[in-house]
Order: C-alpha cells, then structure tokens, then sequence
C-alpha cells in the first residue's frame, strides 16, 4: 500500500514538469536517442538524461533495443495508469454534472411562480 | 429521479498533480443565481448530486460561513455520505467549503446567459490527492470500481 502511495508520487512528480511532459510527447510520436530528444530543448544532454531518469523511475520510460544508440521509449501502460486513476472521478462528476444541467432544464421549464416563496436560508433539513 | 435526456460528455477535468489540485469545469444551461441556488438550496441538491439521478436520502445544509453540510446517498445498507463545513458564500458566484480535508471551490460565471462553472478541489498533497480522488468514488462503501460503472451507466442512460 505504502509503495503504491510512493509510485504514485513518483509519477505525479515525474509529470509535474514541462519539459519531461515534452518529452513524452515526444516520444509518443517515435522513440528517440538522448541527443534526439535534447534537440529541441536548449538544454544539455546531461540535463535531459536527468529528466529522462525520473522519467525512467516513474516507469513512463525504457530503453529500447538498438543498443548502440540505445534509444529511449514511451511506456503507454503508465499513461493510461494516470488516466485510470482520474477516470472513475471522472465519471462521477460527469454523472452528477449532467443530473445538475438536467435539474436546472426542468426548473427553467417549469420557471417563473417560484419566487413567490422564498425559504428560510438558515438551517433547514430535508429528509426522504 | 430525473428525466433521462441525452447529453454530452463536455465535463473537463484538469489535475494539477503539483499543485494537487482538480479542477472540473462545465457550461449550463442556467443563469448563475439559479446554479448558485442548485448548489446551496437542500431541496435541490437531494435532486442532482448523486450520480445516478437518484434524489439523496438526506440533505442538510446551515449555510453560513462556518455551518455544516451533509449530503447522504443511501442505497440499502450502502450508504455515501459527503459532508464538510462552508468557508465563504458570494451568491451568485462564489461558494468555497472544506470536505474530505481538501477546499472545494465552486466558482460561477455567466456568459451569455450560460453558467461557466468550474469547481476546483485543492487538497494538502499528493497522497492526499490521490485519497481525495479514491474516497471520492468509494470511501466508505462496499462499493466496487465495477458496481460503480454499472451504477452510473443505469442511472444515466
């Protein structure tokens, strides 16, 4: 369970900079070697292998074959980890927001002799 | 239970894993009084806040700064309750509460007679984010990932 919180950190961290999300997208597109990825970046291939690193850590990462030019790839089931972390949150504000426009199309239809009364707004309790 | 009309998925959700924030926003169909009311009034927040449609078995609101809520979904013997105290109420555009130990902030905007609603949730860190985001679903609850899914797909289509 422990470790689970610590992995989780690792990743949330991982992509909490923008220079390695760019490297992700980057390589979504095709693996590349450290000096293809440190192209677009005015940064030092040092640096990027740091980045790279963390992102390796955060298992978004790994090396691909070719063990000369000992490229770098995407891990996409550590995205769609992220992904599957937020969905079931996801879902349920989706849900409740749809129910929240729906409720308030039914009011607008049924709109107008409502103000008449106006409820007490302190404390008040509805139960079923 | 409300009618059951199409809609689009058009929830966004953006996490902020830095600042362990969640930040949903969503376009109604509604001026912002009538959203602020939604969100502040029981008798029409028993309507819409559970997920699948169904009005809460209780809903009780002290809104003041400082005054409990409490919303309970109750399916049997399972039970979801959602419960915190208010921070700040600005009708028509502002309403901020502490719930499950993060702030929630719920922040409304009218344009062109729509409501831009954006709710965003900040909580302490990212453990505690990564809580705030599972207890959201299921704390509390036998409640399966699976059941959920089943659960929201009956009340909503």
């Amino acid at each position: 369970m422990k470790s689970e919180v610590e992995r989780l950190d690792r990743v949330f961290a991982a992509l909490a900079d923008p220079t390695r999300r760019a490297i992700l997208v980057r390589l979504a597109a095709s693996e590349a070697t450290v000096s293809e990825l440190a192209a677009p970046f005015r940064l030092s291939q040092p640096t990027i292998s740091k980045h790279l690193k963390v992102l390796q850590a955060a298992g978004f990462i790994e090396r691909g074959r070719d063990a000369q030019r000992r490229p770098r790839k995407l891990v996409a089931a550590a995205l769609k980890d992220v992904a599957d972390w937020v969905e079931p949150f996801r879902r349920q504000w989706e849900a409740r927001l749809d129910n929240l426009d729906r409720h308030l199309e039914t009011l607008n239809k049924k709109e107008e002799p409502r103000a008449a009364k106006e409820p007490n707004r302190r404390r008040y309790q509805h139960r079923s | 239970m409300l009618p059951k009309s199409r809609t689009v998925a058009d929830t966004n959700i953006v996490v902020d894993t830095d600042a362990h924030t969640i930040v949903l926003t969503r376009v109604l169909r509604a001026s912002c009084a009538q959203v602020f009311e939604a969100w502040t009034q029981p008798e029409q927040v028993r309507c819409w806040w559970d997920p699948s449609g169904r009005p809460l078995a209780e809903c009780v609101i002290d809104l003041r700064p400082g005054g409990a809520f409490r919303f309970v979904s109750g399916h049997g013997t399972d039970t979801y309750e959602f419960a915190g105290i208010y921070r700040e109420i600005a009708p028509p555009g502002r309403l901020t509460f502490i719930a499950m130990g993060a702030t929630g902030r719920v922040m409304l905007e009218e344009i062109r007679g729509k409501t831009h609603l954006t709710v965003r949730i900040e909580c302490g860190s990212a453990s505690h984010l990564d809580d705030y985001l599972k207890m959201g679903v299921d704390a509390g609850t036998a409640r399966t990932l699976d059941n959920l899914v089943a659960y929201v797909a009956a009340g909503d289509r």
